[in-house]
């Protein structure tokens, strides 16, 4: 709200507003970091005092005095650690706020940078108060608290689509590219080391193992920093997923690299016998982690299936389904990351037909909220940890580190991809290699492998730990504020944001049964004829188990259709169609404001439609409330046994429908020159209710947001339903002649709504920085499992 | 490339589809093994029943149509050039040689690509979608799963999305502005194995 207001105020005002806002900001920052170490220091005066006390209570007597009832004491050390906890979790979330508050700061510099700043200040305060730096970016913390949750929110909304098409790339990227660029680096810096004739430092000590395995730890992509850093300059999606993708799936690589090294180390000489042991280890960690994810993916869609009648908890079996995938895979040094990955892509088509739209707000919700805290608490806990850690600073070994990463990372991009553009039908052209090269970002995991580094075992740990945060800092810095001034320069090609027309979707899936068809012509197993065969195989078998009701049986097409008109449904009458809303005015406002997207009408469509006189409406309201009944009473037979006996279900539905009458019956007395066409869906479609709900919640303040019900029975060609359709186009038919202005909903529906901060509009596309809309167009997922 | 140009002295019309075309040589050598293979009574022409014997093509919604596509009205036989005059349709676009006798537009070009689509669609052949046309392309991909009513509404959205000139039909251009979202070059293109 606050950001709306500053846009609609004049410049001056929002300018001081914003930077008073920051201020206080500041001040809270600085009085948080002062109580930190003030509480540490607390505790042990409250309790010297109560020793003090009691011992001069004992000294004046053997027995015990009775002192006076404390009605007031200070014991800080008793929730000492959940105080802190909560105090970094606050610290965190005020500074993201403080952020959004300036946009012209989080324009030049990615957040990333911003957060790790303040981590740096908070450490220095802290340092300054003479107190001990907690061990914040403690490894144990950080690989089972702070990073599953951004992983498994990655993993959750990652577009299948664009993945799995590219599959073979980002493998390529990832297990190639990390091999290359660990043994690159390694080799290069222990040969550089070697080489040291004047001075004798300390580099002579570092063998050659120990330098592999800092290289494994300095050259895997890091997917927080990635998706940090992407998730601001919006860039297309076969970038992005390139990108991410690698970074994710080379944490398989990374673990069988690191624990291939660290064994070895010990040893000292590595066989070839080991090499061929650790490939095999690495399918089996990859392939492991995936498996692991996707028998926990299954089990999770499954219990979904019989939540109907508990519908509060089902965002608990999503998380928890998902965190037991990630530890189970880590029980067994698979890979976690591939686990979590895997664990919420094969979940979620089946988990979303199942569960209700509320718990489906609240998981997005959730992981968005889990996933950015947690972002922002790693990057301020790495300045903090910057501040604290002992540091070994050598000229030589991190200049050379800086460099040969840089180095290796370019090399690596363009050989793989000379070698792979044999192989794709969209080649990647230089623009794309120089950004996946640039894209190459390190971040926190690789600092707190460093971290695991055990003393004993390699004494130049320190120097380790100073290189890795050296090149964490250049990448993050650097290269994350660089990247954006460089897409722009490049001209790469951005994001495409505007939704999915019914057009589309038909001819998509046109073209889909065409080219699976020419591929069977021609014998040519490829991958459409893949696809198709796993689509087949879903719809046939895994849908049944795994997805409640008659929802298994709706097509693709059909849901999105539904989901489309309801939007469009909704958005008439939220533009004040007879209705008097609160929201109404800024929805008028906002509606004319827009530029019609959709080539150009014929006609211009008169955009605001006038308020009815109040007798009007009475009369309207009356004579939709005798049909209503009549509606209501038809929705009753249609076959509701998987429905929750929920007493806001039928308010909904009935509301829905009122609205479209109010509508369509308006149009017919006002003899009004825009329309909209009648959907002749049935109303209570799932995917129907979620969309209404997607749109904007709030709009309605009748009997808030219900529990709408995925599993409804709509008996899709049931008898019942051409009776509704009748019901409308009556409607319809009436205003028929008139009804040459198409789509007046269509030029209406606002590709982004200026002012609402990001995307409340169209929460599907929220994403944790709150700005523009993140990569997972939510939307897209509503298909089939390999669509 | 000697020895490949050699095999296509008994492939009729080889060299002549090898600069038309886009195809490589093994790629033609590769077709011509295949349309042998459909060939079932080696008269060296295809009819529409060999290609309904393709295996899966039958489940396919619009297999029928994609058949059609092949026997334009009034021919009942296909020869080898017809057939990988249509295939080169489906060749990535920067496959592209210069060839010295190219006047018109390749066929693999992403307006080639989607004029061949359009004339799924067009059966009639008049230039335009009308809500028939797309009706039963509807019927045909959706089929017995929804009712007739939702098919008309899903067809009247289509063509109000798409029509900008209001003659209650999708033109060719119409029909390539509503898909000028999607990568046509990667979405309707295959892999022709070497």
């Amino acid at each position: 709200m606050t950001s709306r207001r500053g846009s609609h105020s004049p410049a001056g005002f929002g300018k001081s507003l914003p930077e008073r806002g920051l201020l206080l900001l500041v001040l809270l920052v600085l009085l948080e970091g002062s109580v930190l170490p003030l509480g540490a220091a607390g505790s042990p005066d409250t309790s010297h005092h109560t020793k003090a006390g009691n011992s001069a209570g004992n000294g004046t007597g053997n027995v015990t005095h009775k002192k006076a009832f404390p009605v007031l004491s200070l014991d800080y050390h008793h929730i000492q650690t959940p105080f802190e906890i909560s105090l970094w979790v606050l610290l965190a979330s005020l500074m993201k706020l403080g952020f959004h508050l300036i946009p012209r700061l989080s324009g030049i510099v990615p957040e990333s940078c911003l957060l790790i700043v303040v981590g740096l200040m908070v450490g220095g305060l802290i340092k300054l108060a003479g107190e001990e730096v907690p061990p914040v970016l403690d490894s144990q913390f950080f690989f089972l608290c702070l990073l599953p949750p951004i992983i498994l929110d990655a993993g959750y909304f990652l577009p299948i689509r664009p993945f799995m098409e590219n599959l073979g790339t980002i493998l390529i990227f990832a297990v190639i590219g990390t091999l290359w660029n660990a043994f690159f680096i390694g080799g290069l810096l222990y040969a550089v080391c070697q080489i040291q004739p004047a001075n004798p430092s300390n580099l002579h000590q570092l063998e050659l193992l120990p330098c592999l395995l800092f290289g494994s730890i300095v050259s895997a992509v890091d997917p927080v920093a990635v998706l940090a850093v992407f998730e601001e300059i919006h860039i297309n999606e076969l970038l992005h997923i390139l990108v991410f993708g690698e970074s994710l799936l080379n944490d398989a690589v990374t673990v069988v690299l690191y624990h291939l090294f660290e064994e070895f180390s010990e040893v000292g000489t590595v066989t070839v016998l080991d090499c061929v042991l650790g490939i095999i280890s690495f399918l089996v960690v990859a392939c492991g982690g995936v498996l692991v994810g996707a028998i926990y993916g299954i089990l999770a869609a499954f219990t979904s299936r019989f939540t109907s009648h508990t519908r509060v908890i089902e965002p608990l079996f999503v998380f928890v389904y998902s965190y037991m995938a990630y530890l189970s895979a880590e029980m067994f040094h698979l890979s976690g990351i591939m686990a979590l990955i895997a664990c919420g892509a094969v979940m979620r088509p089946y988990v979303e037909a199942n569960i209700s739209h509320k718990s489906h707000t609240t998981i997005k919700y959730f992981l968005k909220m889990w996933s950015s805290v947690s972002e922002t608490l790693i990057f301020i806990f790495l300045g903090v940890a910057t501040v604290d850690g002992k540091h070994d600073w050598n000229w030589t070994f991190v200049t050379v580190t800086v460099i040969l990463c840089l180095v290796a990372r370019v090399i690596g991009v363009v050989g793989l991809t000379y070698m792979i553009n044999k192989f794709r039908i969209v080649k990647l052209t230089t623009k794309d290699q120089f950004i996946i090269a640039y894209g190459g970002l390190r971040g926190a995991i690789a600092f707190s492998l460093g971290f695991l580094l055990k003393k004993e075992l390699f004494p130049l740990r320190e120097m380790f730990l100073t290189a890795i945060i050296t090149v964490i800092f250049f990448t993050v810095f650097v290269q994350g504020m660089t990247i954006k001034p460089l897409v722009e320069l490049l001209a790469v090609k951005k994001k495409q944001e505007a939704k999915r027309s019914i057009n589309e979707e038909i001819h998509t899936q046109f073209l889909d049964h065409l080219l699976t068809g020419i591929e069977d012509i021609c014998g040519h197993y490829g991958h459409h004829h893949w696809k198709d065969k796993l689509n087949r195989f879903n719809k046939k078998y895994v849908k049944k188990c795994l997805i409640a009701g008659e929802r298994s049986k709706e097509p693709q097409l059909i849901a999105f259709y539904h989901k489309l008109e309801m939007k469009q449904a909704i958005e008439l009458v939220e533009s004040g169609g007879g209705v008097k809303m609160p929201s109404a005015m800024p929805s008028t406002v906002s509606m004319q404001n827009i530029q019609p997207k959709k080539p150009p009408l014929a006609k211009p469509v008169e955009r605001a439609l006038p308020q009815l006189p109040k007798g009007r409406e009475e009369e309207i309201r009356k004579i939709l409330r005798s049909n209503l009944q009549r509606t209501r009473q038809r929705l009753r037979s249609y076959n509701r046994h998987t429905l929750v006996a929920d007493p806001y279900e039928d308010g909904l539905g009935d509301l829905l429908i009122k609205k479209q009458k109010m509508i369509e019956l308006e149009k017919k007395i006002k003899d009004m020159n825009n329309y909209l066409t009648v959907p002749a869906a049935p109303p209570d479609s799932p995917t129907m209710c979620r969309a209404r709900l997607a749109s904007d919640p709030q709009a309605y303040h009748t009997k808030s947001v219900s529990d709408s019900v995925p599993a409804i029975q709509v008996d899709l060609a049931s008898p019942q339903s051409p009776d509704s359709v009748n019901m409308m186009d009556e409607f319809r038919r009436a205003g028929q002649q008139q009804q040459q202005q198409e789509d007046q909903g269509l030029t209406m529906r606002p590709p982004s709504r200026p002012g609402e901060a990001g995307g409340a509009r169209d929460p599907q596309k929220l994403t944790r920085c709150l700005s523009d809309p993140g990569p997972s167009a939510d939307e897209e997922e509503d298909e089939p499992f390999l669509p | 490339m000697g020895s490949n140009s050699s095999n296509m002295n008994h492939i009729p019309d080889g060299q002549q589809l090898l600069q038309d075309t886009g195809f490589s040589a093994a790629q033609i050598i590769r077709l011509y093994e295949r349309f042998e293979f459909l060939d079932k009574d080696n008269t060296g022409h295809l009819r529409p029943e060999d290609l309904e014997t393709v295996p899966d093509l039958d489940m396919n919604p619009i297999g029928a149509r994609i058949i059609g596509a092949f026997f334009p009205p009034g021919k009942e036989t296909l020869d080898f050039g017809s057939f990988v005059r249509i295939l080169a349709h489906f060749l990535p676009a920067d496959s592209n040689r210069t060839r010295a006798g190219a006047q018109q537009e390749p066929a693999n070009s992403t307006t080639g690509k989607l004029r061949f689509a359009f004339q799924l669609y067009d059966q009639d052949r008049d230039g335009k979608i009308s809500r028939d046309e797309l009706l039963q392309v509807l019927r045909s991909m959706l089929g017995l799963q929804v009712t007739e009513e939702q098919l008309q509404c899903i067809a009247e959205r289509a063509i109000q999305e798409a029509d900008a000139d209001k003659d209650d039909a999708i033109s060719f251009d119409e029909f390539r502005k509503s898909l000028e979202k999607v990568d046509i070059d990667h979405k309707m293109s295959i892999r022709f194995l070497r």
